[in-house]
């Protein structure tokens, strides 16, 4: 492959609510195994890119643990391999990232001498599969100075939260909004973006220059008119996890035949850091419907239509349902959850009882875990 | 790794367990230890081996034994060893009728590696050279200092399909004695397969481990399935054993059955039936009344098998006489039951 791999995975977002206060969002558990960064990551390794780079910001310990090897995405080599780059200090520079393409900016000497003539740019906060070889193949069949990966939004999604693009017959992409209030398209930008190399680090030393930090609004929306901007669109299943609703929605499509077989069953496969943990263990009492349990977990209680993370404990009488329960998660006997997402190693006390009545309710109560 | 190698003069297989080490005498030399930890990989424990030595050290051994307490009724079965009240070691006795102690040997040895380097030069000529029939009784008569080392914990050999079975077995208990669920002594393993386990709506599962990857359409009680294996909508497992990437078909039975990797069982296939008649080609492998499925086997749909039975092989229905395989009867397609 003849493009480097930059991740975004530095930023938070206000709809994350609790979720974030203590991981990033690249770092945020997926189905069950996997954390949302590792389908960027997966897709640059199964497309043979063999240098990427993670720029983090926000929590980013969160993240560099679940990065503590590259090996787990075949990025383990001489040459190449996987890049973590938080903010530094440096005797020219003392700020933090102040954006997308400071964030590029501020890593420019990697991406300089890198030799790779194309750069794959993506997020770290969504749920795909892709194949970056076509994009790649595209872009230089448009001629195009970006390439922006589309995807048109199912009609019941709320599109403000993306980035808005209409093109035109030659998919060339004339308008472009960043969260407008009220969204003119249904085609919006999956923040996947390639580009020439020597293009991008022209384009970010000038805004670099201005005193312009964001990749979408300084660079892509500034320059559509000047630059070759194009959209190519997807129609596999892409989703983004950046809000409450959107992250419990991307996990219960898991428990959809033909997203688990998308995602576990087809080529190529997902990969994810591995923990050395037992199988699952269903005890007497216990009861599981539609649901998916990852490894380390102990059941004694109902389940239904959730997802359990690795490592959860749920004790006897239990009820879970419609709910996600994060790793390493203990639920005393006799809990009910319906609608919740129970924040990871949580100890929740016996006989204690949360309903998400209109909206997902996050449960985070760290009880003692051994004086209970 | 060190698998036996082509060498110059005599080559030949490792035909026993010390002349394993004493081929690979070079490469040990190489290391120049102090000691040597000698260890079997069939064996299900949690042992820090560095108390182990420091007992061997204050001891001042030249070898010491790891044993502990069995049931005096089944100290026939096992190396039984005989030891004063300061550990040093009296007398060995192999599966003895009438045991003199109720301590057996659990097949880990500590070595000073100078006894054991001159134990292995000096019987290098001897055929089948072992461990524990060699090497042990050649330190003893030599009048080097052994000692047992106590060990009270859990410990299993799962050399034999019914140990294998049972130990499989226990570790379902609600809290079994060999926990694999505790934060400290993690028990590492690889691990090939990421995605989680999905539990259908119709799925029933009571007292059992499952795996990664796998999907559970079908009723799973008392039973260990590996990652990866598909249990279709109307199956039903009972105290068995299945392992990795196997699919066992609709509305198919199993009872008390062990099922290798990457196996297709037929839908509505019923394992494990009829009558305890012993296995007629090896009585003494498949006992405990189990049913043993080989690996990449598959059965057709529809058939019965019955108990102390051996599958291996693509298997097809006129492989089965009236659509069955009486208890005891082997199938060996693969050509590897011997």
């Amino acid at each position: 492959m003849r493009a480097v791999g930059i991740i975004l995975a530095g930023g938070n977002s206000y709809r994350m609510r609790e979720l974030s206060n203590k991981r990033a969002i690249a770092a945020m558990p997926i189905a069950g195994s996997y954390r949302s960064i590792d389908f960027a990551l997966s897709s640059m390794s199964n497309s043979h890119i063999q240098k990427v780079a993670v720029l983090t910001q926000y929590n980013s310990r969160s993240l560099n643990e679940h990065l503590n090897s590259s090996k787990w995405w075949d990025f383990g080599r001489k040459q190449g391999g996987l890049f973590v780059f938080p903010p530094m200090q440096t005797p020219d520079n003392s700020f933090w990232y102040r954006g997308t393409a400071d964030a590029i900016c501020q890593n420019l000497n990697w991406l300089k001498d890198c030799h790779e003539p194309y750069v794959v740019i993506a997020g770290g906060d969504c749920v795909y599969k892709l194949d970056f070889n076509k994009v790649l193949e595209y872009h230089i069949a448009k001629k195009a100075d970006v390439t922006v990966v589309c995807r048109e939004l199912p009609e019941d999604e709320d599109a403000t939260r993306f980035g808005i693009v209409k093109m035109n017959e030659d998919s060339r992409i004339e308008q472009f909004e960043e969260k407008p209030m009220a969204a003119n398209s249904r085609t919006i930008s999956c923040g996947i973006y390639v580009v020439r190399r020597r293009q991008l680090i022209e384009l970010i030393e000038k805004s670099g220059q201005e005193a312009r930090y964001d990749f979408v609004k300084d660079v892509l929306i500034r320059y559509k008119d000047v630059k070759r901007i194009y959209g190519y669109k997807i129609n596999t299943y892409w989703s983004n996890i950046a809000s409450v609703e959107s992250y419990y929605k991307t996990n219960m499509d898991f428990l959809k035949p033909e997203v688990r077989d998308y995602f576990f069953r087809q080529y190529p496969d997902v990969y994810s850091k591995i923990d050395d943990l037992p199988p699952a263990k269903y005890n007497p009492g216990c009861e599981v419907k539609n649901s998916l349990v990852s490894s380390g977990s102990i059941i004694n209680g109902y389940v239904e239509n959730s997802i359990i993370f690795k490592d959860v404990f749920i004790g006897e009488n239990c009820s879970v349902k419609n709910s996600i329960v994060l790793n390493g998660a203990y639920l005393g006997d006799n809990v009910h959850l319906e609608n919740c997402i129970v924040e990871s190693r949580d100890t929740i006390r016996p006989n204690s009882t949360y309903i998400g009545e209109n909206e997902i309710k996050i449960v985070t109560e760290t009880s003692e875990r051994y004086t209970l | 790794m060190l698998p036996p190698y082509e060498k110059v003069g005599k080559t030949e297989w490792y035909t026993g367990t010390a002349n394993a080490i004493y081929q690979n005498l070079a490469y040990m030399e190489s290391f120049n230890p102090e000691y040597v930890l000698i260890l079997s990989g069939d064996h299900i424990y949690k042992m820090d081996y560095e108390v182990m030595l420091d007992y061997h050290k204050s001891h001042n051994a030249d070898v010491s034994i790891a044993v502990m307490p069995v049931p005096e009724e089944e100290a026939s079965r096992f190396g039984i060893i005989v030891a004063d009240e300061k550990g040093r070691i009296k007398e060995f006795q192999e599966k003895p009728e009438h045991p003199k102690s109720n301590l057996a040997s659990m097949g880990i040895y500590i070595f000073n590696w100078k006894s054991l380097r001159e134990a292995l030069i000096a019987l290098s000529e001897q055929p089948n050279c072992d461990f524990g029939k060699h090497i042990i009784p050649y330190c003893f008569d030599q009048g080097q200092t052994l000692v047992a080392y106590e060990y009270n914990g859990y410990w299993k050999d799962v050399g034999t399909l019914g140990s294998y079975w049972e130990a499989n077995m226990e570790l379902i208990d609600i809290i079994p004695e060999f926990n694999l669920y505790e934060e400290f002594w993690k028990i590492y393993t690889t691990n090939d397969m990421i995605p989680p386990q999905y539990i259908s709506a119709e799925a029933k599962i009571t007292r059992s481990l499952i795996g990664d990857a796998t999907e559970i359409y079908g009723e799973v009680t008392n039973s260990i399935i590996g990652s990866g294996v598909v249990v279709k909508k109307g199956a039903v497992v009972r105290d068995s054993i299945i392992m990795q990437n196997t699919v066992i078909g609709e509305n198919a039975v199993l009872d008390r059955a062990i099922v290798a990797e990457n196996v297709e069982i037929g839908e509505g296939t019923v394992i494990g039936i009829g009558e305890d008649v012993p296995n007629k080609v090896k009585p003494k492998v498949y006992s405990f009344g189990l049913a043993v499925i080989g690996e990449n086997a598959v059965i057709p749909a529809g058939v019965r098998i019955g108990k102390n039975t051996a599958v291996t092989g693509e298997t097809a229905p006129e492989d089965y006489p009236n659509g069955e395989l009486a208890s005891g009867e082997t199938l060996d397609k693969a050509g590897v039951v011997g």
